[in-house]
């Protein structure tokens, strides 16, 4: 009996369970499943094999994939040797970790990466180890040279550490490895990027949970602006007010997107602006065609008459001419033209507008509508962000120079209100139908 | 959302003072910040860029990181050798020769050609200071990709030298063929014998076509306007320009030329209905 039921099991030495059941008919006991071995729904049950070797091995994976390069240059066969010591001492609780050998650009410990003034990205702040030698190079590092890479903005970098301790810190409690010890660096994949100007970009992982966490590095990134600090952690808080009201967009996007739009536009003012780097963020609109024209409404000359006295910018009759510039060119474009000829000798190519235009008025929800005069009202929402660069610049073809105004941070798609465009259609439609004359005999009026 | 609570307000300026020349240029291919690698700058180079005006074709010329450990010095000789004949073919000789009269020409920066793209909708750049949003026109838009045009002349030598027949590549000479015009074989020899003269494909193409009717001559309206814009481009003579980064004084003067001086609240003429009936087809 004990032996049919051994053969039917899946062969282990080391069977905890070998007591046979009570129900099992001797004609086919070699064929039948045990009891113990079957769990109610008929499957085979899993047997729990506990051996020593298996959960070392376990335990020596786990440390390699999250150090993906070490800055020591110990050679594969002393890591081999440390292995067989580890097997040999048995229950270890924490084996101590393979040692990788140094390899690529990370070869020779963490150089630094630029930082841009406005992308600041923070740099980690993992301890650097210092190689140990070139030692048993492994055949992959043998190519490389022995320098190290310029370690140009250390001063600047260095000064973000202290800043980005707390932040990284917090993130080491989520994921704690063991100690670095024995010249292996660990390094978060998620900053891979900063260690080297050549590094790779890592893949952005869903922050659902760690929203605190990135608004919390998001201020500390930015000591400058206290006033910053204020808005954000306001900003934080309607968020929270809208989480308890609004639908459970769980997606992370939305949210910071609306966080964003209410932190855009909400600053009154910050105290500190740093001239150099100009803290202005650039933002990239959306408008339909055609964008509404503007005139300056000076008593001094009417807005329908083009005659220009004196060319002071602010005081000549203007209209907008977008389609000049842009691909399509519609016919607003021509008309704009053709109205502003004369003054066009003075403009270069368009008049020049300047002044208020409107508000944009930011509500608690999140909803950024913009007034223009005219009762046009627009809302704005924001854009697909793309995750490449993009600048903003100025050509100057007189002057040969090709300035980069900044990158822009954010794209903002701006439509017309539908509630006040259909209004406004529906006015207009109505005064047509007042206009048209009604004892025409060929009309037949629908009312 | 009439019980939705106003936070704040801004007024919106709006100035075309630096119109038609803002542009925005995109980097599909870069997420980090154009910058000289601290390497190359230790050693002296800058970003460049050129323009051709008349073809609105810009060029951005960004120096490689030259660290033996994240660039390969050998196989940089090999393409700048390719690249410097690639730039005599092509009209677009950088101009600094100066250390290639030595020395073996290296690759030492990756050149970003600009394309056009249509605009959908008024783009506008908009920048938040003092409690104010400051409104300036886009007028076009560029998107800047590595050009690699030098990679041609290499596939063309290894081609050359593997044989004209039998080369089991994609052909990378020109436009694939005209259904309208004859099969140009005698076509692709002349060329790889005389890889310098480019145009030598449109002259040859033309002279198989001559006997033909009007629509086969040579080439068709379409494709034959496409070879001539192709070929004034290359004609074109690059003009450099400063490129400046956003921390020069004259870049603070242009950022500073953004925002509106003026106070005046200007008077709308178009109407909200403008939108609606400026949808063309509706």
């Amino acid at each position: 009996m004990a032996d049919s039921g051994s053969t039917s099991n899946t062969g282990t030495p080391s069977t905890p369970s070998g007591t046979p059941g009570p129900s099992v008919p001797k004609a086919i006991g070699s064929l039948a499943k045990k009891p113990t071995d079957v769990t109610r729904q008929g499957t085979q049950k899993l047997k729990f094999v506990p051996t020593l070797p298996s959960r070392r091995k376990k335990e020596e994976e786990a440390p390699p994939p999250t150090a993906p390069s070490a800055s020591t240059d110990r050679g594969r066969g002393r890591g081999r040797g440390r292995g067989r010591g580890g097997e040999g001492r048995g229950a270890a609780p924490r084996p101590p970790p393979v040692e990788m050998t140094a390899s690529g650009p990370f070869a020779m410990g963490p150089a630094l990466a630029g930082t841009s003034a406005r992308r600041s990205a923070p740099r980690s702040n993992f301890a650097p180890i210092v190689p140990l030698g070139p030692g048993n190079a492994a055949s992959l590092g043998a190519g490389l040279s022995g320098s190290a890479g310029p370690l140009l903005k250390r001063e600047k970098g260095s000064t973000q550490n202290v800043l980005v301790e707390k932040e990284t810190k917090s993130e080491i409690d989520d994921d704690y490895y063991s100690d670095p010890d024995e010249g292996v660096e660990i390094i978060d994949m998620e900053n891979v990027r900063q260690m080297d100007w050549m590094a790779p970009e890592s893949l952005r992982k869903e922050r659902k949970e760690k929203k605190k966490k990135k608004v919390i590095q998001v201020k500390i990134e930015d000591p400058s602006s206290p006033s910053g600090i204020k808005k954000k952690e306001e900003a934080m808080d309607i968020e929270e007010v809208d989480l308890a009201n609004a639908l459970d967009l769980s997606e992370s996007e939305e949210e910071e997107e609306l966080e964003d739009l209410i932190d855009d536009f909400a600053l009154q003012g910050e105290a500190d602006q740093d001239a150099d780097i100009r803290q202005e963020r650039l933002y990239f609109f959306q408008f339909p065609e055609p964008f509404p024209t503007f005139v300056s409404d000076i008593p001094s000359t009417s807005p329908t008459t083009m005659s220009v006295d004196e060319p002071p910018s602010d005081s000549r009759p203007r209209k907008v001419s977008f389609a000049a510039d842009t691909k399509p060119p519609g016919p607003s474009g021509d008309l704009a033209g053709a109205s502003t000829g004369p003054d066009a000798d003075q403009a270069k190519d368009t008049p020049k507008i300047d002044g208020v235009i409107g508000q944009l008025e930011v509500y608690r929800s999140g909803a950024v509508k913009m007034r223009l005069s005219n009762g046009i009202l627009m809302d704005v929402t924001g854009a697909t962000q793309p995750s490449f660069l993009q600048q903003a610049v100025h050509l100057d073809l007189q002057n040969k120079r090709l300035h980069v105004m900044g990158e822009v941070n954010k794209r903002f798609v701006v439509s017309p209100d539908i509630d006040t465009l259909l209004h406004a259609m529906e006015l207009r439609d109505q005064a047509e139908a007042n206009d048209m004359p009604i004892d025409d005999t060929n009309l037949i009026k629908m009312d | 959302m009439d019980d939705d609570e106003l936070i704040s307000v801004l007024p919106i300026h709006y100035s075309n003072s630096l119109t038609p020349n803002v542009h925005i240029h995109q980097f599909p291919l870069l997420s980090r910040p154009l910058q000289t690698p601290p390497a190359a700058a230790l050693s002296g180079k800058r970003i460049r860029a050129r323009i051709k005006p008349v073809t609105r074709r810009l060029e951005i010329h960004v120096p490689v990181d030259p660290r033996p450990e994240v660039w390969n010095g050998e196989r940089s000789k090999e393409l700048g050798a390719a690249r410097q004949e690639d730039d005599r073919e092509k009209n677009q000789d950088v101009g600094k020769m100066k250390l290639r009269e030595g020395e073996e020409p290296r690759l030492t920066e990756v050149r970003m050609r600009s394309e056009p793209i249509p605009q959908e909708g008024a783009y506008m750049l908009g920048v938040v200071r003092n409690g104010q949003l400051h409104l300036q026109p886009i007028s076009e838009t560029h998107q800047f990709r590595p050009t690699l045009t030098y990679l041609d002349i290499m596939s063309r030598k290894s081609r050359r030298s593997r044989g004209n027949a039998g080369s089991d590549e994609d052909s990378d000479d020109g436009p694939p063929p005209d259904p309208d015009e004859p099969p140009p074989v005698q076509i692709a020899s002349k060329k790889e014998k005389k890889p310098l003269e480019v145009k030598e494909v449109q002259v040859s193409a033309r002279k198989a076509g001559d006997d033909k009717g009007n629509l086969q001559g040579g080439l068709s309206a379409v494709r034959r306007e496409m070879l001539l814009a192709i070929r004034a481009e290359e004609d074109e003579v690059w003009e450099d320009l400063d490129f400046c980064d956003g921390e020069t004084v004259e870049g603070q003067e242009v950022f500073e030329a953004v925002f509106s001086q003026n106070e005046e609240h200007l008077e709308c003429q178009s109407d909200i209905t403008a939108f609606l009936k400026g949808i063309k087809g509706l």
